[in-house]
Formats: C-alpha cells, sequence, structure tokens
C-alpha cells in the first residue's frame, strides 16, 4: 500500500532557530502513529507541518517536503502549492488540544465550515451534519437542542463535537494534538474508542503524552527529541509493558 | 459567489487601510507645507526680543508666546490637581476595591470620562453662575477654573491607566512581597508601583496630551483670544489650541492665515511628541514584565 | 494577636477618597445642570425650550434643531467611519501581518492623539472648498462637511476597540478556523466578527458617543446655522456647538437656560450610550484607553 504522507528532510525554523530538523516520517492509511516527546521537542510543530498551519505564524520558515497521496491521486510536495491551501487544510483535519468549538450553535458549529469551504446547502448539509454527529456518538445527546450553545456541552462533548466538525469535512488524514489532554478519563476514554473505530478510513498521526494511552492506541510510536525522530517502535516492542517501558524511558 | 464577494471584500479592506494612511499624510504633509516656513522666532514673541519676552519684562502683542505660556500653566496647573487623584484612584480600583465596589465606582469613571468635554466646560460655568449667586458675587472665569474642568476631562484616563498597569502585573510578582512579610501597603508601594511606574507615567503623559489639545472646555471657562501671560491663577488666559480656533474663523489677512497654520504644525509637534513617548514607555512597560510560555 | 497599624487604615481611607472623587464629580455635573434647569418647568418655559423655533429676538428659544443636528451629525459619521473601521480592523488582523499593518497600526494610534482643533482647521480649509463647489450653492459648512472630518476623528477609536476585542478572542478560534481550510477573509467573516459582534456593536456605539460629545468639528465646520439639518449639504447646528456659542455671547436668561437643558439632554444621551455599551459588552469600558496591542501570538512548538 501506498503511504498517504511521505514528509522527507523537513526542517521548520521559528526565529532563525530550528525546531525541527532533518525528519523523514511516513503515514499509511489504517494505522494510528502516535508523536510522544519531551516537552517543547516540536510535536505540535511537526503535526501543523502537515497542514501548513505553521505558517500562521509568521515567524516561521518550513524547507524539505511533505508530500500527500490522497484519494489515489498523487499532489507532490504541499510545499510547491500542488494543491490550494484551503483544499489542503480540508483533506487533512485537525483536532486541538482545547476544545476549539465556535461561539455558536452545535448545528452551526458543523454547518457552517461546509457551507463555507464546500459550498453545501439543504438536505445535504443537513446529511452530512447527522452522519458526521452519528460518527462521534453525540448525534443522541444532542439531536433535540441542536440551535442551543456550543459552549453549554461538557468538555467531553465539546471535543467529540469538534472531530465531528473534522470528520464532516470528509478528510482523509487526521491530526489530533493531545485530543484528550483537558478532558476526564471517561470522556478520555471514549475519544480513545472512537478513534480505534475510525482507524480503518482514515491516516491519523496523534500526539499524546500519556504512554498508557500511547499503548492502548497506536499502532506504531514515534518519539521526538529536541526536534528530531530519535526512535520508532511498532506494536511488538509495545506488547511487553515492561520492555516498553525501558524503551521509552532510553528515549526520553 | 462567495468567492466573489471575499475577493471584493479584500479589495476594500485594502483600499481603507491605504485610504487612511494617505488622509494621516496628506494632512501632515499639509500643514507643513503651509505653516513650516512661518516657524521662526518671531511667530512665538513678534516684535518682542526673546529674552525680554521669557522673562516677562515686555508684553507680547504679535506672536503666540502668551499662548505657549497659557497651556502650559494650564496643563501643569490640571495635571497637578489630577494625577495624584486620579493614580491614587486607581490605586484603590486595581488593589482595594471588592469586585463589585470596582464594578459600580468603574462605571462612574467610564460615566466621567464619556461625558462631553463641552459639558465640563458648561459645568465650571454653571459653577461660577452658582458662586455668583451665593457667596462671590464677582466671580470670574479664568485658569484655576479651567485646570479644575481639564483636570475632571483627563481623570478618567489617569485611573484606569494606573489599574491596568497595576491589574496587569502577573501574579506570581504580586505575591513576592506578601511572601517576604510586607504589608499591602508596604507592598504596593515597594513592588507593585514599581512595576507599574512606565504604566503609569504613560497615561500620565497621554493625559498631558489631552489636556494640551483640548478647546470646548476652555472655551466655556476662561480663555480668551488676546490678553498676554495671565497675571495669576484667577486671570484669564490664552491657549494654542483656541489660538487656531480662533484663527481658522478670524484671520485677517493671509500673514495671520499662515500663522494659524505654524500653530497648528507647533501644536501638532508638541502632541505628537507627547505621544511618542507614551507610545514607547507603553509599549517598553508591557515587554519587561512580559513572561514568554512556551509548552 | 494581629494589631492593625493605624497608617495602613488612613492610607486606604486617602487612596478610596481619590476614588469617590469621579462620583462626586458626575453627581455634582448631574446636580448642577438640573439645578440651573429648574426655572424651565414653572411657567411654559418647557414648551418653549423643547421647541422647533430658535429666534432670540422673538423669543423662541427651541433646541430641538440642534438635537436633530447633533444626531444626524453623530449617525453620519458613524456611518462613514464603521465600515472603513471594520476594513483595517480586517486588514490588520488577518490580512497584513507584516510591516504595512505595523504602519496602519502605528497610524491609527497616532491620529488619536491629533488635536481635535487640527482636524477643523484643515478641514476648512481642504474639504470646505470642495464640499462647496459640489453643492453650487451653499457656503460648504454643512453637515456632509462636518460629518466627513467627524468620522475621520472617530475612525482611530473604533479600529482600536474593535482590533482590541479582536485580539482578546481566543487565538485557537482562529488556528482552528484555519485549520479547516478557511482562507482569512472567510475567518474574519464567518467565524472571528460573529465571535466578536457584541465588541464590534459597542466599539460603533463607542464611536457614536465620541462623535456625539465632539464640540469643535460642528463648531467649526457645521455654519452653525439653528435650524433642522434638511440635508446633506444644509448649515446646522449641533447642541455642543450650541453650548458654545451662547455661553459665548452674553444673551437673555431664558438662552442661558436653553444651554443647560441641552448641556443636560447632551449628557443623558452620552449617559444613556454608556448604558448600552456596559450592556453590550461590559469588557469594554467607555474610557477608551487603548494600549499599543502587538501582533504576537503565544506559541507551542
Amino acid at each position: 500500500m501506498e503511504p498517504a504522507v511521505v514528509i522527507s528532510n523537513l526542517e521548520v525554523l521559528f526565529f532563525g532557530k530550528a525546531v525541527l530538523k532533518d525528519i523523514h516520517l511516513s503515514l499509511w492509511p489504517g494505522r494510528i502513529t502516535v508523536l510522544v516527546g519531551p516537552s517543547g521537542s516540536g510535536k505540535s510543530t511537526l503535526l501543523r507541518a502537515i497542514n501548513r498551519l505553521n505558517e500562521f505564524f509568521p515567524d516561521c520558515q518550513t524547507r524539505g517536503s511533505v508530500s500527500l497521496h490522497l484519494q489515489n491521486q498523487y499532489h507532490g510536495d504541499i510545499y510547491q502549492n500542488t494543491i490550494p491551501l484551503s483544499d489542503l487544510r480540508r483533506r487533512v483535519g485537525m483536532v486541538f488540544q482545547t476544545p476549539a468549538v465556535l461561539p455558536f450553535s452545535i448545528e452551526k458549529n458543523i454547518t457552517m465550515p461546509l457551507q463555507v469551504t464546500v459550498g453545501l446547502t439543504g438536505s445535504a448539509l443537513t446529511e452530512r451534519m447527522t452522519r458526521a454527529l452519528q460518527e462521534v456518538a453525540l448525534w443522541d445527546e444532542v439531536k433535540d437542542r441542536l440551535k442551543s450553545s456550543a459552549n453549554t456541552l461538557s468538555g467531553g462533548q465539546q471535543q467529540r463535537l469538534c472531530l465531528a466538525r473534522v470528520l464532516a469535512l470528509e478528510p482523509q488524514i487526521l491530526l489530533l494534538d493531545e485530543p484528550t489532554a483537558s478532558l476526564d478519563y471517561k470522556s478520555a476514554a471514549r475519544i480513545e474508542s472512537l478513534l480505534l473505530n475510525l482507524k480503518e478510513r482514515y491516516t491519523i498521526l496523534a500526539i499524546s503524552h500519556s504512554l498508557s494511552q500511547t499503548r492502548r492506541i497506536a499502532d506504531r510510536v514515534c518519539v521526538l527529541r529536541q526536534g528530531q525522530l530519535i526512535q520508532e517502535m511498532d506494536r511488538n516492542d509495545m506488547a511487553d509493558i515492561r520492555t516498553f517501558q525501558g524503551l521509552m524511558e532510553a528515549a526520553f | 459567489m462567495n468567492r466573489i464577494s471575499d475577493r471584493i471584500l479584500v479589495g476594500l479592506t485594502w483600499l481603507s487601510g491605504i485610504g487612511m494612511c494617505m488622509v494621516v499624510t496628506g494632512l501632515l504633509l499639509f500643514l507643513i507645507f503651509h505653516g513650516i516656513r512661518q516657524i521662526t522666532p518671531a511667530l512665538f514673541f513678534g516684535d518682542t526680543p526673546w529674552l525680554k519676552a521669557i522673562t516677562g519684562q515686555s508684553p507680547v502683542f504679535d506672536g503666540i508666546w502668551p499662548a505657549v505660556t497659557g497651556t502650559v500653566l494650564l496643563v501643569f496647573l490640571s495635571s497637578a490637581i489630577a494625577v495624584p487623584v486620579g493614580v491614587a484612584s486607581g490605586i484603590y480600583l486595581a488593589a482595594y476595591a471588592s469586585s463589585r465596589q470596582r464594578a459600580f465606582w468603574g462605571s462612574m469613571v467610564d460615566l466621567l470620562s464619556g461625558t462631553p468635554s463641552i459639558v465640563m466646560g458648561l459645568f465650571g460655568f454653571t459653577m461660577i453662575l452658582f458662586l455668583r449667586k451665593t457667596v462671590n458675587p464677582t466671580a470670574q472665569t479664568g485658569l484655576f477654573l479651567a485646570a479644575v474642568c481639564i483636570a475632571l476631562l483627563i481623570l478618567p484616563y489617569l485611573i484606569r491607566t494606573s489599574q491596568a498597569a497595576i491589574a496587569g502585573i502577573s501574579t506570581h510578582l504580586r505575591l513576592i512581597g506578601p511572601a517576604a512579610g510586607f504589608s499591602k501597603w508596604q507592598n504596593i508601594r515597594h513592588v507593585l508601583l514599581p512595576l507599574a511606574s512606565r504604566g503609569i507615567l504613560s497615561g500620565i503623559i497621554l493625559a498631558v496630551g489631552r489636556a494640551s489639545e483640548d478647546t470646548a472646555v476652555i472655551l466655556l471657562t476662561g480663555v480668551v483670544a488676546q490678553t498676554g501671560i495671565p497675571r495669576n491663577i484667577w486671570d484669564k488666559f490664552e491657549a494654542l489650541p483656541f489660538r487656531i480656533y480662533y484663527l481658522a474663523a478670524e484671520h485677517r489677512n493671509a500673514t495671520e492665515l499662515e500663522q494659524g497654520f505654524a500653530v497648528a504644525l507647533v501644536l501638532l509637534f508638541l502632541t505628537g511628541f507627547l505621544f511618542a513617548i507614551a507610545f514607547l514607555l507603553n509599549r517598553y512597560a508591557e515587554n519587561r514584565w512580559r513572561i514568554r510560555r512556551y509548552q | 494577636m494581629l494589631k492593625i497599624n493605624p497608617p495602613e487604615k488612613w492610607i486606604e481611607t486617602g487612596l478610596f477618597m481619590a476614588a469617590v472623587v469621579s462620583a462626586v464629580a458626575i453627581v455634582s455635573i448631574l446636580l448642577l445642570l438640573i439645578y440651573f434647569c429648574l426655572p424651565l418647568f414653572s411657567g411654559n418655559g418647557l414648551s418653549r425650550v423643547f421647541s422647533w423655533r430658535w429666534q432670540p429676538i422673538d423669543g423662541q428659544f427651541g433646541i430641538l434643531p440642534m438635537c436633530a443636528g447633533s444626531l444626524a451629525l453623530s449617525i453620519l459619521a458613524l456611518g462613514i467611519a464603521f465600515p472603513p473601521a471594520i476594513g483595517i480592523c480586517t486588514l490588520v488582523h488577518v490580512l497584513s501581518r507584516g510591516v504595512f499593518a505595523r504602519i496602519v497600526l502605528i497610524l491609527t494610534h497616532f491620529m488619536t492623539g491629533i488635536p481635535t482643533v487640527i482636524y477643523g482647521f484643515v478641514s476648512v480649509f481642504v474639504l470646505v472648498p470642495r464640499i462647496r463647489s459640489l453643492s453650487e450653492a451653499g457656503t460648504g459648512f454643512s453637515l456632509l462637511t462636518a460629518a466627513i472630518t467627524l468620522a475621520i476623528l472617530i475612525l482611530p477609536t473604533i479600529v482600536l476597540v474593535c482590533y482590541t476585542r479582536l485580539e482578546q478572542l481566543d487565538p485557537v478560534l482562529r488556528l482552528a478556523s484555519a485549520a479547516m481550510g478557511f482562507t482569512p477573509i472567510q475567518q474574519m467573516r464567518h467565524v472571528l466578527m460573529p465571535a466578536a459582534t457584541k465588541g464590534v456593536a459597542a466599539a460603533a456605539i463607542l464611536g457614536l458617543g465620541r462623535a456625539m460629545g465632539d464640540t469643535l468639528i460642528s463648531l467649526m465646520l457645521a455654519g452653525n446655522a439653528a435650524q433642522f439639518p434638511g440635508s446633506l449639504f444644509t448649515s446646522f447646528r449641533s447642541l455642543t456647538a450650541h453650548i458654545g456659542l451662547v455661553v459665548a455671547t452674553d444673551s437673555q436668561s431664558l438662552a442661558y437656560q436653553s444651554v443647560f437643558a441641552a448641556g443636560l439632554v447632551l449628557f443623558l444621551l452620552v449617559a444613556a450610550l454608556n448604558l448600552i455599551i456596559r450592556k453590550t459588552d461590559n469588557r469594554i469600558t467607555a474610557n477608551a484607553f487603548l494600549r499599543v496591542q502587538e501582533t504576537r501570538h503565544e506559541q507551542n512548538f
């Protein structure tokens, strides 16, 4: 199978200082890759390099290439503008550490981005929203109060709403920046099981600070330290908790 | 459809940004073009030798020296009244008041800052009428009254900037004093005020700028077109902004008109200079205690 | 046993007294204005002041034309200033983050420091002749002239209040909408502006209050004829200018009382706007003292 994302020789600089250097990484569909590493090791930056969100910060430079292979169509290096920025970010969905709900109603949180970026209207819009909410198992909880403000939802529900908003845009790649970091244990468990259900259809790259969570969801673990990928582990390395912990401790 | 309207909107935003820059530079160039040649010693002192004018030995008739003195005196007096009250008030709101008190007294400050300056002037004028009716039948508008009214005008600026400067200090800096056994006032006096000093100073300078440019208040409280340097603080006075206002409407010949441009330029230099200092101080104050947080 | 140190208590009392000064000032302004308006409530004073005719020689002291003038002027000025203000906010907040945005921001701050009288003065020589030739009849001292100049005066206030409010929004909001593929202008239209609606509305009302309270612009540019502002090119008089004009030229007692009535009306109008701002968005103080907000983000790598 072709990898969906091929990162080669990536280097990202903030204020002229390298935050990531010499990164080579490929991501395959149907698998969850988890990035771990100490604070400041460049995990979020690596995530944002894949949807070019680092360009949001004015003092950032990116070198190297990130090629995408979406829906059997090869796009080449996204930094050579082979795909319009707006399309790229729609195809590569991102969920943030804190639930980034828009200060609108629950319904509008999902429909507005669809209207604006895809131009969807009418029944197609409603259908897509319903499907997305069902996919994150939020539909039953909110179907009676779609018009109420998204801020009235609990933290876990808000994060699922954000995931639904991203899924509604029909991405092929999901970037998850510590999606459960701000949630309680139960909500986190729900998101985890959702991710395991979703992974068949998406290419997922996630950041996690919890080693137990990493063990539960990851098919592959990449360790980042001081801006460099220093180790990779697959399921076999994680099977035994002792060896896994030993490897992680060596890596940190 | 959406794309097109988005494009048009982007075009309009650039247009408004560039338009604003053009208005400001146009205004500056216009004033400089018409006024710069008039900025000479004669503009300030007329025919009077400048040394005699400054020391007050002989009066100045043609120059704007009396207006400069009037404005300086007015600014000095009003700041002397407003700065202590404003800063103290800011300290109280930031460090002593409970959140309910802060909301209440804060709303009074907002009301005061929303009060049009002409109403402030009218207040001064009615005070004189009131005094005439009650204790002093010969009460007159003059420098002191104008200074009090201007002080009320700039008070909200001072209160809000001092309050913001103190409230903006981060929690861990705030706790250093109490942790070392300082009393509340000792903490304010030796930790918070020094930390907030630049912010407060920039507020004072902005308030000075505001005091030196206001025309509506002094219009009703004792400014006149021609009186020379005031003899005491109860006397009538001249002021730069009033001079500009007066010359715009009442210039008798081309020379007076050019003088108007020159005076406008002088006032702009003065307020621009104050503004620049306040701007730099404020920026420096913000950067100095900013704690950069990386995750 | 904790002993309360007397000086501490005195200091607090002293500071409290200072905080009370603003309240005392506001209350005394209101009371003095009311006191001097009291004679109006006897006889037919009230109906003579709140009428449409101002002809002191005939004993007509109506201030309603001035009320209409103030309203027309401030609403028109806001109408002229608001769209470009939002445009400039959009420009500096999402479209241009570089040198140009900095220049625009610094110029906007600088504009707040330009004395009102200078805007008026320049306008007399730049705008008035152009409006005069545009309207063919009339002197050029008109509603339109005053409104355009006043719009330039209140523009920076609106820009800076909106801009501050936009900067206060959660940065994740912008990041999230960018991550969904919104272009900068789409982020502004569909996410940031709707999220900051209250702040934007409050900024507009603040601008309206500024415009209503300004004296110099209308005094210098409106022509000051005490008549209803029927068209853009008519000369008219605002409440503020009315106060300045009548107090400056000594006249009869009822003329004076009309001034106090004008002052009271103005005070109440601006106070009402203030109240609306508080109800709309309590994070904005009507003071509008604005600090220089730098275009900087908290970053996490």
